[in-house]
C-alpha cells in the first residue's frame, strides 16, 4: 500500500490535511515524505494513502516531486516569488528641502483655473439679475 | 459568592467564576492545549498559545480531526 511515489494525506500534526508523496521508505514504521508538507520523516500511522501514485524514483528531489505531481493535476505551493514592486524610497530631508520647487509650481497651476472660473460664475447670475 | 469570616465578622466576598473548559465538537471530550480564561485575559495572549496549530485546532480533538480528514480524503 505504501510505496515510493504513493500520494498520501498527512493526518497528524501541523501539516494535517496536506497532500504529500512518499519519497523513500525508511523502515517498517517510517517513510520520507515531500510535497505540500515539509520534506520530513513521517510515521506510517500519521499518513493516509490515496489511490493515486506519482512516477518518481526513490529519494527524488523536491523539484522532481513537484513536476511529477503536476502531471496528476495538483500543484505544490510554488516558492513565493513575488515580482518586486518598486517603492519610492524616502528621500532625505535635505533633498526634500530642495525638492519643493516643483510642488510650488503645480499648486498655483491647479488653483488658477478655479480662481478664474469662480468670478465668471458669480458674474453670470449678477448679469441675470440685472 | 463566598461568605468568609475575617477578624471575627462575616463578610461576603465575590469571586469571578471561571469559564468552562473548551470541548471537542465531535465527541465532547476536553480539548488539550486550550486555555480556559476570562475573555479579557484571552485577548492578551497570542492565538498560538490558545489552541493547537493544526487544522480544526481548538474545534476538534486530534482523533476526531483525523477521522474527518480521512473521510474527506477518501471521497
Amino acid at each position: 500500500m505504501i510505496d515510493v511515489g504513493r500520494i498520501c494525506v498527512k493526518i497528524a500534526g501541523r501539516d494535517a490535511g496536506k497532500k504529500c508523496v512518499v519519497v523513500d521508505v525508511i523502515d517498517d514504521n517510517y517513510v520520507l515524505i515531500d510535497g505540500e508538507t515539509r520534506r520530513r520523516k513521517s510515521n506510517i500511522l500519521h499518513i493516509e494513502p490515496l489511490d493515486q501514485s506519482a512516477d518518481i524514483k526513490k529519494g527524488a528531489s523536491h523539484e522532481t516531486v513537484a513536476k511529477a505531481v503536476e502531471k496528476l493535476g495538483w500543484q505544490l505551493h510554488a516558492p513565493k516569488t513575488k515580482p518586486k514592486t518598486v517603492k519610492p524610497r524616502h528621500a532625505r530631508r535635505s533633498k526634500l528641502a530642495q525638492a519643493p520647487a516643483p510642488v510650488a509650481e503645480k499648486k498655483p497651476a491647479v488653483k488658477k483655473p478655479a480662481v478664474t472660473e469662480t468670478p465668471a460664475k458669480k458674474a453670470a447670475p449678477a448679469e441675470k439679475k440685472a | 459568592m463566598h461568605a468568609r469570616t475575617p477578624g471575627g465578622r462575616n463578610v461576603i466576598q465575590y469571586k469571578a467564576r471561571k469559564p468552562s473548559r473548551p470541548h471537542c465538537s465531535g465527541c465532547g471530550t476536553l480539548l488539550h492545549g486550550m486555555k480556559a480564561m476570562l475573555s479579557r485575559a484571552l485577548s492578551a495572549i497570542p492565538k498560538t498559545n490558545k489552541r493547537p496549530e493544526r487544522p480544526y485546532g481548538g474545534m476538534l480533538c486530534s482523533s476526531c480531526m483525523r477521522r474527518t480528514i480521512i473521510e474527506q480524503a477518501r471521497q
